[in-house]
């Protein structure tokens, strides 16, 4: 039998000149991988309103609102709280319009507002934020409803 | 201005203040060497501080059905005696304050009424974990406490003297390490054992029993538990240092011969696997062995001429 | 009267040597102990009722989420559960994409208890060296899948993500490196004497006691038991590249070590065999929405042994039954075989050589 004491010693004196291999985040960063799920992001243009995305969304964190369907105008009203990252959606979407940016992954803040988001060309949320207020009436949990 | 000396000298410099700061300044230096050690950053240089005034400023709970006094007294007690012994070791490299022929005795004796009523703290509660970390504590106390006293009475046999001053005098020309390795030895590990350091922190394994003795301390009684161990760790490297690295003459030797030992010291609390109980009292009682061999040779060869 | 009394230590649901909650009560005589009683249940979250109002594909998230160690293997074992029952088979491609992902799981959740099992010894520096090691096939799997924890890598019918050669190379290199590291632990492990005095003799379960208790995964291996699932009854794409079963007989915590960090090296060989021998084609097929109406059952080897899934659908677009059983349940029975008789100092390392997952356990 071997009798030592002691065997991790080379690997404490190497360490003991050597930086730590702590990252000193958020003061240092590195790139994050290309494949990172990180925030949601949408092509209006593509997008035809099957809603394939939000039927298999775990968490329910994607709306797509329809405007007006013929003229192809929709809303997408993104929960990013609610968001698993899972890229279910992405899967789903036969139109290419979907993508988790790989930049955009910092998104803590410390109030629930900057979660909501809604994406689609400026007019379009316009038109349904005004919609939104015009209805006065609380808008329906989407997990509950 | 008779009386303001010795006040200034108890209260200030070198004991009293100055030797706390340099204790958590000492276990910050060791929290951060075994950090380095283990390729972390480990803490800021103000985290032993901070943790001390946090637990200073908060509420102490005193659990039912215990003696009171016992629970507040005991962390008293404990810093009291580390304070003390601190006194009679040469701080900073300047004489000890006070001196007398066996002071030695004295201050290992204080050092352990620290260890000791670490055990009586844990022993009052009613703390499962703490009884079973009292129990501990106590096994370990009279394990290391022998072979401990017997590595600081070698250089006091060959220096002729109980007096620390006196031995820290002889010492300055007499590198003791390179006669009596093994008692360096044995008292570096019994340093580590008295503070309860990896791999000898069996008495407070957290994943065992917790924090052992100390379980159900939380406030004020803590951080005075924790000022006495930083203490102690001064202290013991103090006595280290000039028992076997060739005495402390100097503010410059003090830091450099206490900081090397604490190196040394960091690296074994990081090269080991805990010690079971049974397995530390084991170690020691092979230790005391070995030291009763070094002893049965310095008679031999005559003592002094070492 | 007081002598018949007994002194019980417990330990947990909140308990420093525990980082996820379970009750432990050990009966001691002085330092030794006498008997042991678990009581589990803390961590239930009602995972299996709730597969019940999602749909397949939401399922799949839900699931893989049951743990963080092992999530794939969640996944995976979900996954061919409802391709089985929808008679659907994946692309061989994927299948060894799925393959790939689970053996670097496996990778990644040895490390893991290496670590805590040796901080449970006290052993904190070997702990942080194989975590720091850890780091590397973590940044691999962020780097093939996208995500540190729940990789996410399956979907019904297939996978998300293709292995090009940038993340075969990275592979590669993360593997090349782990291996050396792994040589250097395994050689920590089975010959330092403050270690081995820690592990060796420790919590012996011999073979009969362990198919007596019934423990799976690298518990059995360690005890002289071959079994398998990768080898008994091949998934994905473990019959094109078969394992070999790395068996010990001592049963104790050394062989527990020894079988885990042997088992790495295997995977290391695996690893690097499929990403060499990647098939080609596609990597999903077309799953309906709507499964069969049916009972399956799959069984995956976790990191820990065997996960077994039992599926039932009356086919409708969400399943009717999901039960899981996870391999951490099988294993707690050897707690109770192997520690009365040690040391109070032993438990939390018998503790930890279970690997027991609580979150898998409880659901």
């Amino acid at each position: 039998m071997n009798f030592q004491v002691a065997t991790m010693l080379s690997d404490i004196l190497k360490s003991l000149f050597k930086r730590p291999i702590t990252e000193n985040y958020p003061y240092e960063r590195r790139s994050t991988p290309d494949r990172l799920r990180g925030q949601l992001a949408w092509n209006p243009e593509k997008c035809t309103g099957c809603n394939l995305c939000s039927k298999d969304c775990p968490s329910n964190a994607i709306e797509v609102i329809t405007i007006d369907r013929k003229a192809k105008r929709f809303v997408m009203e993104y929960h990013a709280d609610r968001c698993t990252y899972c890229a279910q959606c992405v899967q789903n979407c036969r139109f290419d319009c979907l993508s988790l940016s790989h930049e955009h992954w910092e998104l803590a803040a410390l109030s629930k507002q900057p979660f909501n988001m809604y994406y689609g060309k400026a007019e379009d949320v316009q038109t349904h934020r005004k919609k939104l207020a015009e209805s006065k009436m609380p808008k329906p949990d989407p997990v509950t409803a | 201005m008779e009386i303001i000396q010795p006040i200034i000298t108890l209260l200030f410099f070198p004991a009293g203040l100055f030797v706390m700061g340099n204790g958590l300044a000492y276990l910050w230096v060791d929290r951060k060497l075994v950090a380095q050690y283990q390729n972390r950053i480990g803490p800021r240089w103000f985290q032993p501080l901070a943790d001390v005034v946090k637990l200073l400023s908060k509420e102490e709970i005193v659990p039912t059905g215990i003696e009171a006094w016992l629970f507040n007294g005991l962390p008293l007690l404990a810093l009291a005696c580390a304070l003390t012994a601190a006194v009679y070791v040469p701080l900073v490299g300047l004489q000890p304050a006070w001196s007398f022929q066996g002071d030695l005795i004295v201050t290992v004796y204080l050092l352990s009424v620290v260890t000791m009523s670490l055990a009586l703290a844990g022993a009052n509660t009613a703390n499962r974990f703490s009884l079973i970390g009292a129990v501990r504590t106590l096994t370990q106390l009279f394990s290391y406490e022998a072979p401990f006293m017997l590595a600081l009475l070698g250089p006091a046999l060959v220096a002729g003297s109980w007096q620390i001053s006196t031995i820290n005098a002889f010492t300055g020309q007499h590198w003791l390490i390179l006669t009596q390795p093994i008692g360096c030895v044995v008292a570096l590990v019994g340093l580590m054992g008295k503070l309860e350091l990896p791999p000898f922190d069996a008495p407070e394994a957290e994943t065992e029993i917790v924090k052992g003795a100390l379980t159900e301390y939380g406030g004020r009684g803590l951080a005075l538990f924790q000022l006495a161990k930083a203490v102690e760790l001064v202290v013991g490297l103090t006595l280290i240092a000039a028992f076997y690295l060739g005495g402390i003459g100097n503010p410059i030797e003090f830091f450099v011969k206490t900081l090397a030992i604490l190196l040394v010291l960091a690296g074994l609390q990081s090269l080991f696997a805990r010690f079971r109980i049974e397995q530390t009292a084991k170690w020691w009682r092979f230790a005391a062995l070995l030291l009763l061999v070094q002893w049965l040779i310095i008679a031999l060869l005559g003592g002094k001429t070492l | 009267m007081l002598a018949l009394e007994k002194f019980i230590v417990p330990i947990g649901p909140q308990h420093p040597a525990l980082k996820e909650p379970g009750h432990f009560e050990f009966a001691v005589d002085g330092e030794t102990v006498t008997s042991v009683n678990v009581r589990l249940g803390y961590v239930h979250r009602g995972i299996e009722k709730a597969t019940e109002d999602r749909n397949w594909a939401q399922n799949l998230y839900l699931l893989e989420r049951i743990c963080g160690i092992c999530s794939h293997t969640h996944a995976l074992c979900y996954s061919l559960g409802v391709e089985a029952l929808a008679e659907v088979t994946a692309p061989p491609r994927a299948q060894v994409i799925r393959s790939l992902v689970a053996e670097l799981e496996r990778v990644h959740s040895h490390f893991l208890w290496l670590g805590v099992a040796a901080h449970e010894g006290g052993f904190d520096t070997l702990f942080m060296y194989s975590w720091r090691d850890r780091e590397t096939i973590m940044d691999v799997l962020e780097g093939l899948t996208g995500n540190r924890v729940n990789y996410s890598a399956n979907v019904l019918g297939g996978v998300k993500f293709d292995v090009d050669e940038k993340q075969r190379a990275a592979i590669q290199r993360g593997v090349d490196y782990l291996e050396e590291r792994t040589h250097h632990y395994y050689k920590v492990v089975t010959t330092d004497s403050t270690f081995i005095r820690r592990t060796r003799g420790v919590g012996t379960l011999t073979t009969a006691q362990a198919e007596h208790v019934g423990v799976i995964g690298p518990m059995a291996r360690a005890s002289g038991i071959a079994r398998d699932v990768r080898v008994d009854a091949p998934y994905a794409a473990y019959n094109l590249f078969p394992v070999n079963v790395v068996v010990e007989t001592a049963g104790d915590l050394e062989a527990r070590f020894v079988v885990r960090l042997k088992e790495l090296l295997e995977s290391y060989r695996l690893i690097r065999e499929m990403v060499d021998n990647l098939p080609p084609g596609d990597l999903t097929v077309r799953m309906p929405r709507k499964v069969k109406e049916g009972e399956a059952i799959s069984r995956i080897e976790a990191p820990r042994g065997e996960a077994f899934y039992f599926i039932k659908s009356n086919g409708g677009e969400k399943p009717e039954r999901v039960k899981v059983r996870t391999p951490s349940l099988c294993n707690f029975m050897s707690i109770i075989a192997t520690a009365p008789g040690h040391q109070l100092a032993d438990m939390p390392m018998i503790l930890a050589g279970i690997d027991p997952c609580f979150s898998c356990n409880d659901r």
